[in-house]
Protein backbone atom coordinates (compact mmCIF):
# COMPACT_ATOMS: atom_id res chain seq x y z
CA UNK A 1 0.00 0.00 0.00
CA UNK A 2 2.80 2.30 0.99
CA UNK A 3 4.63 1.41 -2.24
CA UNK A 4 1.52 2.28 -4.23
CA UNK A 5 1.22 5.64 -2.48
CA UNK A 6 4.85 6.43 -3.17
CA UNK A 7 4.53 5.48 -6.81
CA UNK A 8 1.48 7.73 -7.18
CA UNK A 9 3.34 10.57 -5.54
CA UNK A 10 6.26 10.13 -7.99
CA UNK A 11 3.99 9.98 -11.03
CA UNK A 12 2.16 13.11 -9.82
CA UNK A 13 5.40 15.04 -9.42
CA UNK A 14 6.60 14.00 -12.88
CA UNK A 15 3.32 15.10 -14.45
CA UNK A 16 3.43 18.47 -12.70
CA UNK A 17 7.03 19.01 -13.85
CA UNK A 18 6.14 18.17 -17.43
CA UNK A 19 3.20 20.57 -17.27
CA UNK A 20 5.39 23.34 -15.94
CA UNK A 21 7.95 22.81 -18.74
CA UNK A 22 5.16 22.96 -21.30
CA UNK A 23 3.91 26.26 -19.86
CA UNK A 24 7.41 27.75 -19.98
CA UNK A 25 7.95 26.63 -23.57
CA UNK A 26 4.62 28.15 -24.52
CA UNK A 27 5.53 31.44 -22.89
CA UNK A 28 8.87 31.69 -24.77
CA UNK A 29 8.52 33.73 -27.98
CA UNK A 30 8.63 31.98 -31.31
CA UNK A 31 11.56 32.76 -33.71
CA UNK A 32 11.89 36.46 -34.70
CA UNK A 33 11.60 37.62 -38.19
CA UNK A 34 14.85 39.01 -39.62
CA UNK A 35 14.80 42.80 -39.78
CA UNK A 36 17.50 43.01 -42.48
CA UNK A 37 15.97 40.91 -45.08
CA UNK A 38 15.14 42.02 -48.56
CA UNK A 39 12.92 44.73 -47.25
CA UNK A 40 12.11 47.94 -49.15
CA UNK A 41 13.73 50.00 -46.37
CA UNK A 42 17.19 48.42 -46.85
CA UNK A 43 18.22 50.94 -49.51
CA UNK A 44 17.60 53.83 -47.12
CA UNK A 45 19.48 52.06 -44.35
CA UNK A 46 22.34 51.31 -46.71
CA UNK A 47 22.53 54.97 -47.72
CA UNK A 48 22.55 55.97 -44.08
CA UNK A 49 25.36 53.56 -43.28
CA UNK A 50 27.36 54.78 -46.27
CA UNK A 51 26.90 58.30 -45.00
CA UNK A 52 28.25 57.26 -41.59
CA UNK A 53 31.15 55.48 -43.24
CA UNK A 54 31.96 58.58 -45.29
CA UNK A 55 31.80 60.73 -42.20
CA UNK A 56 34.10 58.37 -40.32
CA UNK A 57 36.60 58.67 -43.17
CA UNK A 58 36.39 62.45 -43.57
CA UNK A 59 35.64 63.74 -40.12
CA UNK A 60 37.43 61.16 -37.98
CA UNK A 61 40.08 59.32 -39.97
CA UNK A 62 41.56 62.33 -41.77
CA UNK A 63 42.10 64.52 -38.67
CA UNK A 64 43.42 61.48 -36.82
CA UNK A 65 45.93 60.84 -39.60
CA UNK A 66 46.90 64.48 -39.54
CA UNK A 67 47.30 64.40 -35.74
CA UNK A 68 49.39 61.28 -36.07
CA UNK A 69 51.58 63.02 -38.64
CA UNK A 70 52.03 66.08 -36.43
CA UNK A 71 52.82 63.90 -33.43
CA UNK A 72 55.33 61.90 -35.45
CA UNK A 73 56.96 65.07 -36.74
CA UNK A 74 57.06 66.48 -33.21
CA UNK A 75 58.56 63.27 -31.85
CA UNK A 76 61.17 63.21 -34.63
CA UNK A 77 62.05 66.84 -33.94
CA UNK A 78 62.46 66.19 -30.23
CA UNK A 79 64.51 63.05 -30.82
CA UNK A 80 66.77 64.60 -33.44
CA UNK A 81 67.04 68.24 -32.40
CA UNK A 82 66.04 68.70 -28.78
CA UNK A 83 67.16 65.50 -27.06
CA UNK A 84 69.43 63.60 -29.41
CA UNK A 85 70.71 60.46 -27.69
CA UNK A 86 74.21 60.95 -29.14
CA UNK A 87 74.62 64.39 -27.56
CA UNK A 88 73.23 63.14 -24.25
CA UNK A 89 75.65 60.21 -24.23
CA UNK A 90 78.53 62.50 -25.11
CA UNK A 91 77.69 64.72 -22.15
CA UNK A 92 77.58 61.65 -19.90
CA UNK A 93 80.94 60.60 -21.32
CA UNK A 94 82.35 63.96 -20.31
CA UNK A 95 81.17 63.32 -16.74
CA UNK A 96 83.09 60.03 -16.83
CA UNK A 97 86.20 61.81 -18.07
CA UNK A 98 85.80 64.49 -15.39
CA UNK A 99 85.55 61.81 -12.71
CA UNK A 100 89.07 60.68 -13.49
CA UNK A 101 90.38 64.23 -13.38
CA UNK A 102 88.61 65.00 -10.10
CA UNK A 103 90.14 61.92 -8.53
CA UNK A 104 93.56 62.92 -9.81
CA UNK A 105 93.18 66.45 -8.39
CA UNK A 106 92.00 65.11 -5.03
CA UNK A 107 95.05 62.86 -4.86
CA UNK A 108 97.27 65.79 -5.81
CA UNK A 109 96.03 67.81 -2.85
CA UNK A 110 96.71 64.84 -0.60
CA UNK A 111 100.41 64.74 -1.54
CA UNK A 112 102.30 65.27 1.75
CA UNK A 113 103.85 68.74 1.91
CA UNK A 114 105.17 68.66 5.49
CA UNK A 115 108.72 70.04 5.74
CA UNK A 116 109.64 70.72 9.38
CA UNK A 117 112.80 68.99 10.65
CA UNK A 118 112.84 69.62 14.42
CA UNK A 119 110.47 67.82 16.84
CA UNK A 120 108.52 70.82 18.19
CA UNK A 121 107.89 72.43 14.80
CA UNK A 122 107.04 68.99 13.42
CA UNK A 123 104.31 68.57 16.03
CA UNK A 124 102.72 71.92 15.21
CA UNK A 125 103.05 71.34 11.49
CA UNK A 126 101.47 67.89 11.79
CA UNK A 127 98.42 69.41 13.49
CA UNK A 128 98.24 72.25 10.99
CA UNK A 129 98.34 69.97 7.94
CA UNK A 130 96.17 67.22 9.44
CA UNK A 131 92.94 68.30 7.66
CA UNK A 132 91.34 66.84 10.77
CA UNK A 133 89.09 69.09 12.91
CA UNK A 134 89.72 66.69 15.80
CA UNK A 135 93.30 67.91 16.03
CA UNK A 136 92.28 71.56 16.46
CA UNK A 137 92.35 71.11 20.24
CA UNK A 138 96.07 70.24 20.14
CA UNK A 139 97.06 73.37 18.25
CA UNK A 140 97.15 75.67 21.31
CA UNK A 141 99.55 73.33 23.15
CA UNK A 142 101.76 72.82 20.11
CA UNK A 143 101.75 76.56 19.49
CA UNK A 144 102.79 77.39 23.06
CA UNK A 145 105.53 74.77 22.95
CA UNK A 146 107.01 76.46 19.92
CA UNK A 147 106.36 80.19 20.35
CA UNK A 148 106.41 80.26 24.14
CA UNK A 149 103.69 80.51 26.79
CA UNK A 150 101.77 83.63 27.80
CA UNK A 151 104.00 86.39 29.19
CA UNK A 152 104.22 86.28 32.99
CA UNK A 153 103.05 89.29 34.98
CA UNK A 154 106.61 90.02 36.12
CA UNK A 155 108.10 89.80 32.65
CA UNK A 156 106.31 92.66 30.89
CA UNK A 157 104.00 95.60 31.55
CA UNK A 158 100.25 94.92 31.25
CA UNK A 159 99.76 96.67 27.85
CA UNK A 160 102.50 94.50 26.33
CA UNK A 161 101.04 91.34 27.88
CA UNK A 162 97.62 92.23 26.43
CA UNK A 163 99.13 92.81 23.02
CA UNK A 164 101.03 89.53 23.06
CA UNK A 165 97.99 87.59 24.24
CA UNK A 166 95.72 89.12 21.58
CA UNK A 167 98.25 88.41 18.85
CA UNK A 168 98.72 84.81 20.00
CA UNK A 169 94.94 84.38 20.03
CA UNK A 170 94.58 85.71 16.48
CA UNK A 171 97.44 83.53 15.20
CA UNK A 172 96.10 80.39 16.88
CA UNK A 173 92.54 81.03 15.68
CA UNK A 174 93.80 81.45 12.13
CA UNK A 175 95.74 78.19 12.35
CA UNK A 176 92.64 76.39 13.69
CA UNK A 177 90.48 77.91 10.95
CA UNK A 178 93.02 76.73 8.35
CA UNK A 179 92.61 73.12 9.57
CA UNK A 180 88.82 73.46 9.45
CA UNK A 181 88.87 75.00 5.97
CA UNK A 182 91.07 72.14 4.76
CA UNK A 183 88.63 69.58 6.20
CA UNK A 184 85.65 71.37 4.65
CA UNK A 185 87.41 71.52 1.29
CA UNK A 186 87.99 67.74 1.47
CA UNK A 187 84.27 67.21 2.07
CA UNK A 188 83.43 69.49 -0.84
CA UNK A 189 85.72 67.49 -3.10
CA UNK A 190 84.09 64.25 -1.96
CA UNK A 191 80.62 65.69 -2.59
CA UNK A 192 81.68 66.91 -6.03
CA UNK A 193 82.87 63.42 -6.96
CA UNK A 194 79.64 61.87 -5.73
CA UNK A 195 77.49 64.34 -7.64
CA UNK A 196 79.62 63.75 -10.70
CA UNK A 197 79.05 60.01 -10.38
CA UNK A 198 75.30 60.66 -10.42
CA UNK A 199 75.78 62.87 -13.44
CA UNK A 200 77.22 59.95 -15.41
CA UNK A 201 73.76 58.33 -15.42
CA UNK A 202 71.69 61.50 -15.36
CA UNK A 203 69.09 62.44 -17.93
CA UNK A 204 68.19 65.87 -19.30
CA UNK A 205 65.30 65.80 -16.83
CA UNK A 206 67.33 64.88 -13.76
CA UNK A 207 70.42 66.97 -14.54
CA UNK A 208 68.81 70.26 -13.41
CA UNK A 209 68.12 68.63 -10.02
CA UNK A 210 71.80 67.74 -9.68
CA UNK A 211 72.69 71.22 -10.86
CA UNK A 212 70.48 72.72 -8.17
CA UNK A 213 72.17 70.54 -5.56
CA UNK A 214 75.61 71.54 -6.82
CA UNK A 215 74.58 75.19 -6.71
CA UNK A 216 73.65 74.75 -3.06
CA UNK A 217 77.05 73.18 -2.41
CA UNK A 218 78.71 76.04 -4.24
CA UNK A 219 76.91 78.57 -2.10
CA UNK A 220 78.12 76.69 0.96
CA UNK A 221 81.67 76.59 -0.43
CA UNK A 222 81.55 80.32 -1.09
CA UNK A 223 80.37 80.92 2.45
CA UNK A 224 83.31 78.91 3.85
CA UNK A 225 85.72 80.75 1.57
CA UNK A 226 84.25 83.99 2.83
CA UNK A 227 84.82 82.89 6.42
CA UNK A 228 88.44 82.05 5.55
CA UNK A 229 88.83 85.48 3.99
CA UNK A 230 87.42 87.05 7.15
CA UNK A 231 89.98 85.13 9.22
CA UNK A 232 92.77 86.29 6.93
CA UNK A 233 91.64 89.88 7.26
CA UNK A 234 91.56 89.50 11.04
CA UNK A 235 95.15 88.24 11.07
CA UNK A 236 96.33 91.10 8.89
CA UNK A 237 94.36 93.63 10.95
CA UNK A 238 95.95 92.38 14.15
CA UNK A 239 99.35 92.66 12.47
CA UNK A 240 98.59 96.27 11.54
CA UNK A 241 97.26 96.99 15.01
CA UNK A 242 100.48 95.58 16.49
CA UNK A 243 102.59 97.91 14.38
CA UNK A 244 100.48 100.84 15.58
CA UNK A 245 100.72 99.72 19.19
CA UNK A 246 104.48 99.33 18.99
CA UNK A 247 104.77 102.86 17.62
CA UNK A 248 102.64 104.08 20.52
CA UNK A 249 104.80 102.18 23.03
CA UNK A 250 107.96 103.63 21.46
CA UNK A 251 106.55 107.15 21.73
CA UNK A 252 105.64 106.56 25.34
CA UNK A 253 109.04 105.04 26.11
CA UNK A 254 110.79 107.97 24.39
CA UNK A 255 108.75 110.40 26.52
CA UNK A 256 109.61 108.53 29.70
CA UNK A 257 113.28 108.36 28.74
CA UNK A 258 113.28 112.06 27.94
CA UNK A 259 111.82 113.09 31.30
CA UNK A 260 114.00 110.60 33.25
CA UNK A 261 117.11 111.81 31.41
CA UNK A 262 116.12 115.40 32.17
CA UNK A 263 115.74 114.61 35.85
CA UNK A 264 119.11 112.83 35.96
CA UNK A 265 120.84 115.75 34.24
CA UNK A 266 119.19 118.26 36.58
CA UNK A 267 120.39 116.25 39.62
CA UNK A 268 123.90 116.21 38.12
CA UNK A 269 123.89 120.04 37.69
CA UNK A 270 122.74 120.61 41.27
CA UNK B 1 20.47 36.01 0.77
CA UNK B 2 19.81 34.42 4.12
CA UNK B 3 16.33 35.97 4.20
CA UNK B 4 15.51 34.55 0.74
CA UNK B 5 16.77 31.15 1.84
CA UNK B 6 14.67 31.30 5.04
CA UNK B 7 11.58 32.45 3.11
CA UNK B 8 12.01 29.61 0.65
CA UNK B 9 12.19 27.10 3.50
CA UNK B 10 9.06 28.59 5.14
CA UNK B 11 6.89 28.23 1.98
CA UNK B 12 3.87 26.04 2.64
CA UNK B 13 4.24 24.06 -0.56
CA UNK B 14 5.36 20.49 -0.73
CA UNK B 15 8.64 19.56 -2.37
CA UNK B 16 6.88 19.08 -5.70
CA UNK B 17 5.21 22.46 -5.41
CA UNK B 18 8.51 24.12 -4.67
CA UNK B 19 10.12 22.45 -7.70
CA UNK B 20 7.22 23.63 -9.85
CA UNK B 21 7.60 27.20 -8.65
CA UNK B 22 11.35 27.03 -9.28
CA UNK B 23 10.95 25.76 -12.85
CA UNK B 24 8.40 28.47 -13.67
CA UNK B 25 10.61 31.17 -12.14
CA UNK B 26 13.70 30.01 -14.07
CA UNK B 27 11.68 29.83 -17.25
CA UNK B 28 10.37 33.31 -16.79
CA UNK B 29 13.85 34.62 -16.11
CA UNK B 30 15.23 32.96 -19.21
CA UNK B 31 12.36 34.02 -21.43
CA UNK B 32 13.25 37.19 -23.41
CA UNK B 33 10.97 40.09 -23.11
CA UNK B 34 8.97 40.66 -26.14
CA UNK B 35 11.10 42.55 -28.69
CA UNK B 36 9.47 45.49 -30.26
CA UNK B 37 10.33 45.65 -33.92
CA UNK B 38 12.13 48.89 -34.75
CA UNK B 39 10.43 50.92 -37.42
CA UNK B 40 12.12 52.64 -40.39
CA UNK B 41 11.61 56.04 -38.79
CA UNK B 42 13.46 54.95 -35.69
CA UNK B 43 16.39 53.64 -37.77
CA UNK B 44 16.61 56.88 -39.72
CA UNK B 45 16.50 58.86 -36.49
CA UNK B 46 19.32 56.73 -35.10
CA UNK B 47 21.45 57.21 -38.22
CA UNK B 48 20.85 60.95 -38.04
CA UNK B 49 21.94 61.01 -34.40
CA UNK B 50 25.12 59.05 -35.22
CA UNK B 51 25.88 61.35 -38.16
CA UNK B 52 25.35 64.43 -36.09
CA UNK B 53 27.53 63.08 -33.27
CA UNK B 54 30.31 62.24 -35.72
CA UNK B 55 30.15 65.64 -37.38
CA UNK B 56 29.85 67.85 -34.34
CA UNK B 57 31.05 66.09 -31.22
CA UNK B 58 33.79 63.83 -32.64
CA UNK B 59 34.78 65.81 -35.73
CA UNK B 60 34.80 69.13 -33.92
CA UNK B 61 36.96 67.86 -31.07
CA UNK B 62 39.38 66.12 -33.42
CA UNK B 63 39.67 69.27 -35.46
CA UNK B 64 40.43 71.26 -32.29
CA UNK B 65 43.04 68.68 -31.20
CA UNK B 66 44.62 68.89 -34.64
CA UNK B 67 44.79 72.69 -34.40
CA UNK B 68 46.24 72.64 -30.87
CA UNK B 69 48.82 69.98 -31.77
CA UNK B 70 49.81 71.90 -34.83
CA UNK B 71 50.19 75.12 -32.82
CA UNK B 72 52.23 73.41 -30.08
CA UNK B 73 54.48 71.89 -32.69
CA UNK B 74 54.93 75.22 -34.40
CA UNK B 75 55.57 76.92 -31.06
CA UNK B 76 58.27 74.38 -30.16
CA UNK B 77 59.97 74.44 -33.53
CA UNK B 78 59.77 78.17 -34.18
CA UNK B 79 59.92 79.76 -30.74
CA UNK B 80 61.33 77.40 -28.11
CA UNK B 81 63.86 75.36 -30.06
CA UNK B 82 64.27 76.94 -33.48
CA UNK B 83 66.90 74.94 -35.32
CA UNK B 84 68.46 78.11 -36.77
CA UNK B 85 69.00 79.60 -33.34
CA UNK B 86 70.40 76.34 -32.01
CA UNK B 87 72.86 76.15 -34.87
CA UNK B 88 73.75 79.82 -34.43
CA UNK B 89 74.47 79.22 -30.74
CA UNK B 90 76.68 76.25 -31.64
CA UNK B 91 78.49 78.33 -34.21
CA UNK B 92 78.94 81.10 -31.63
CA UNK B 93 80.49 78.62 -29.18
CA UNK B 94 82.87 77.38 -31.86
CA UNK B 95 83.78 80.93 -32.91
CA UNK B 96 84.37 82.11 -29.33
CA UNK B 97 86.44 79.02 -28.69
CA UNK B 98 88.53 79.62 -31.78
CA UNK B 99 88.97 83.29 -30.93
CA UNK B 100 89.90 83.11 -27.26
CA UNK B 101 91.08 79.63 -26.28
CA UNK B 102 94.39 79.74 -28.10
CA UNK B 103 95.08 83.26 -26.94
CA UNK B 104 94.34 82.44 -23.32
CA UNK B 105 96.41 79.30 -23.54
CA UNK B 106 99.35 81.32 -24.87
CA UNK B 107 99.05 83.85 -22.03
CA UNK B 108 98.82 81.06 -19.46
CA UNK B 109 101.90 79.34 -20.84
CA UNK B 110 104.13 82.44 -20.69
CA UNK B 111 107.13 81.65 -18.50
CA UNK B 112 107.54 84.13 -15.68
CA UNK B 113 110.85 82.78 -14.39
CA UNK B 114 113.07 85.73 -13.50
CA UNK B 115 115.94 84.49 -11.32
CA UNK B 116 119.49 85.00 -12.59
CA UNK B 117 121.74 82.96 -10.31
CA UNK B 118 122.04 79.19 -10.33
CA UNK B 119 120.44 78.31 -6.98
CA UNK B 120 117.48 80.71 -7.23
CA UNK B 121 116.95 79.58 -10.83
CA UNK B 122 116.77 75.98 -9.70
CA UNK B 123 114.31 76.84 -6.93
CA UNK B 124 112.23 78.98 -9.24
CA UNK B 125 112.15 76.24 -11.80
CA UNK B 126 110.90 73.77 -9.18
CA UNK B 127 108.31 76.30 -7.99
CA UNK B 128 106.92 77.10 -11.41
CA UNK B 129 107.23 73.66 -12.94
CA UNK B 130 103.74 72.65 -11.88
CA UNK B 131 104.84 69.06 -11.31
CA UNK B 132 103.98 67.65 -7.90
CA UNK B 133 106.09 64.58 -8.70
CA UNK B 134 109.31 66.58 -8.34
CA UNK B 135 108.57 67.83 -4.84
CA UNK B 136 110.90 65.30 -3.21
CA UNK B 137 113.95 67.44 -3.98
CA UNK B 138 112.24 70.68 -3.11
CA UNK B 139 113.54 70.88 0.47
CA UNK B 140 117.14 70.56 -0.71
CA UNK B 141 116.70 73.19 -3.42
CA UNK B 142 115.03 75.52 -0.90
CA UNK B 143 117.85 75.07 1.59
CA UNK B 144 120.40 75.96 -1.11
CA UNK B 145 118.84 79.42 -1.32
CA UNK B 146 117.51 80.06 2.18
CA UNK B 147 120.06 77.95 4.13
CA UNK B 148 119.32 75.11 6.49
CA UNK B 149 118.39 75.52 10.14
CA UNK B 150 121.65 76.10 12.11
CA UNK B 151 123.09 73.32 14.24
CA UNK B 152 122.09 73.17 17.89
CA UNK B 153 125.32 74.77 19.02
CA UNK B 154 124.88 77.72 16.67
CA UNK B 155 121.51 79.06 17.89
CA UNK B 156 119.16 78.90 20.83
CA UNK B 157 116.56 76.10 20.75
CA UNK B 158 113.66 78.53 20.46
CA UNK B 159 115.31 80.39 17.61
CA UNK B 160 115.99 77.12 15.82
CA UNK B 161 112.37 76.04 16.30
CA UNK B 162 111.09 79.31 14.92
CA UNK B 163 113.42 79.17 11.94
CA UNK B 164 112.31 75.61 11.29
CA UNK B 165 108.58 76.35 11.48
CA UNK B 166 108.97 79.46 9.32
CA UNK B 167 110.81 77.44 6.71
CA UNK B 168 108.35 74.58 7.02
CA UNK B 169 105.27 76.72 6.53
CA UNK B 170 106.89 78.64 3.69
CA UNK B 171 107.78 75.35 2.00
CA UNK B 172 104.32 73.87 2.69
CA UNK B 173 102.72 76.83 0.99
CA UNK B 174 105.16 76.73 -1.92
CA UNK B 175 104.50 73.02 -2.39
CA UNK B 176 100.76 73.72 -2.25
CA UNK B 177 101.21 76.22 -5.07
CA UNK B 178 102.96 73.53 -7.15
CA UNK B 179 100.06 71.15 -6.52
CA UNK B 180 97.62 73.93 -7.30
CA UNK B 181 99.37 74.73 -10.59
CA UNK B 182 99.08 71.11 -11.67
CA UNK B 183 95.42 71.01 -10.65
CA UNK B 184 94.88 74.24 -12.59
CA UNK B 185 96.09 72.47 -15.73
CA UNK B 186 93.55 69.70 -15.12
CA UNK B 187 90.78 72.25 -14.60
CA UNK B 188 91.71 74.11 -17.77
CA UNK B 189 91.71 70.87 -19.71
CA UNK B 190 88.28 70.02 -18.31
CA UNK B 191 86.98 73.50 -19.12
CA UNK B 192 88.25 73.06 -22.67
CA UNK B 193 86.44 69.72 -22.99
CA UNK B 194 83.24 71.34 -21.71
CA UNK B 195 83.64 74.17 -24.20
CA UNK B 196 84.20 71.69 -27.00
CA UNK B 197 81.12 69.67 -26.01
CA UNK B 198 79.03 72.84 -25.85
CA UNK B 199 79.75 73.43 -29.53
CA UNK B 200 77.90 70.25 -30.45
CA UNK B 201 75.40 70.19 -27.59
CA UNK B 202 71.65 70.01 -28.00
CA UNK B 203 69.06 71.79 -25.85
CA UNK B 204 68.51 68.45 -24.14
CA UNK B 205 72.16 67.72 -23.40
CA UNK B 206 73.02 71.27 -22.30
CA UNK B 207 71.61 70.79 -18.77
CA UNK B 208 74.01 67.86 -18.32
CA UNK B 209 76.93 70.04 -19.38
CA UNK B 210 75.75 72.87 -17.14
CA UNK B 211 75.57 70.50 -14.19
CA UNK B 212 79.05 69.26 -15.06
CA UNK B 213 80.34 72.82 -15.10
CA UNK B 214 78.77 73.49 -11.71
CA UNK B 215 80.38 70.37 -10.23
CA UNK B 216 83.75 71.47 -11.62
CA UNK B 217 83.11 74.90 -10.15
CA UNK B 218 82.61 73.24 -6.76
CA UNK B 219 85.93 71.44 -7.13
CA UNK B 220 87.60 74.74 -8.00
CA UNK B 221 86.09 76.38 -4.93
CA UNK B 222 87.34 73.55 -2.74
CA UNK B 223 90.85 73.93 -4.15
CA UNK B 224 90.67 77.68 -3.69
CA UNK B 225 89.71 77.06 -0.06
CA UNK B 226 92.78 74.87 0.33
CA UNK B 227 94.95 77.66 -1.04
CA UNK B 228 93.32 80.09 1.37
CA UNK B 229 93.99 77.68 4.22
CA UNK B 230 97.67 77.63 3.24
CA UNK B 231 97.73 81.42 3.19
CA UNK B 232 96.03 81.52 6.59
CA UNK B 233 98.65 79.17 8.04
CA UNK B 234 101.39 81.32 6.59
CA UNK B 235 99.96 84.61 7.84
CA UNK B 236 99.29 83.12 11.26
CA UNK B 237 102.87 81.86 11.48
CA UNK B 238 104.13 85.30 10.46
CA UNK B 239 102.06 86.90 13.23
CA UNK B 240 103.19 84.27 15.72
CA UNK B 241 106.80 84.90 14.76
CA UNK B 242 106.45 88.67 15.28
CA UNK B 243 104.71 88.06 18.55
CA UNK B 244 107.43 85.70 19.75
CA UNK B 245 110.00 88.39 18.95
CA UNK B 246 107.96 90.95 20.88
CA UNK B 247 107.76 88.55 23.81
CA UNK B 248 111.52 88.00 23.71
CA UNK B 249 112.06 91.73 23.40
CA UNK B 250 109.83 92.43 26.42
CA UNK B 251 111.66 89.82 28.41
CA UNK B 252 115.05 91.19 27.32
CA UNK B 253 113.98 94.75 28.21
CA UNK B 254 112.86 93.60 31.66
CA UNK B 255 116.22 91.83 32.17
CA UNK B 256 118.11 94.90 31.03
CA UNK B 257 116.06 97.08 33.36
CA UNK B 258 116.80 94.79 36.31
CA UNK B 259 120.50 94.68 35.49
CA UNK B 260 120.69 98.47 35.14
CA UNK B 261 118.97 98.92 38.48
CA UNK B 262 121.51 96.59 40.04
CA UNK B 263 124.38 98.50 38.40
CA UNK B 264 122.97 101.83 39.63
CA UNK B 265 122.56 100.46 43.14
CA UNK B 266 126.27 99.47 43.26
CA UNK B 267 128.25 102.32 41.59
Amino acid sequence: MKLLANSWKFVRSALLLALACAVVVLILPSKARSQLGLDPCCAIISAGLESISGLLKDVVAKPLASIQQIEQQSADFERQVVWPVTAINQARGLALQAQGQFMQMRQLFQVPVSSATLPTPQQLEQSLLSRNPGSVAQISNNYSSLYGPAVAQTDAPQPVRDLVDMTDAAAQAAMKRAVEIDALADLELQAAEQINQQLQNATPGSAPILEAQTSAWLMRANAYTQSAMAELIRVRSIELANQGAQLKFSTSHAGTLHSTGGQVLQQGVQ
Amino acid sequence: MRKISAGWRNLRFGATGKRLVAVIAIGLILAPVGAQAAGLGDILSLIKTITSTLQKAVGGVLSDIQTVNSEINKFRQELVWPLNEINQARAFVSATRARYTGLMSQIQSIKNNSANLANPRQLESALRGGQAGGMGQFQQVYAQVYAAVPQSNAAKPMQRDMMDIDDALAMDSLKTTIVSDQATQNLLSLADSLDQQSASAAPGSAPLLTAQARVTDLVTQAQLAKMLAAELRQEAAKLAHQNALLRQSASATRNLQNQMQQVLKHP
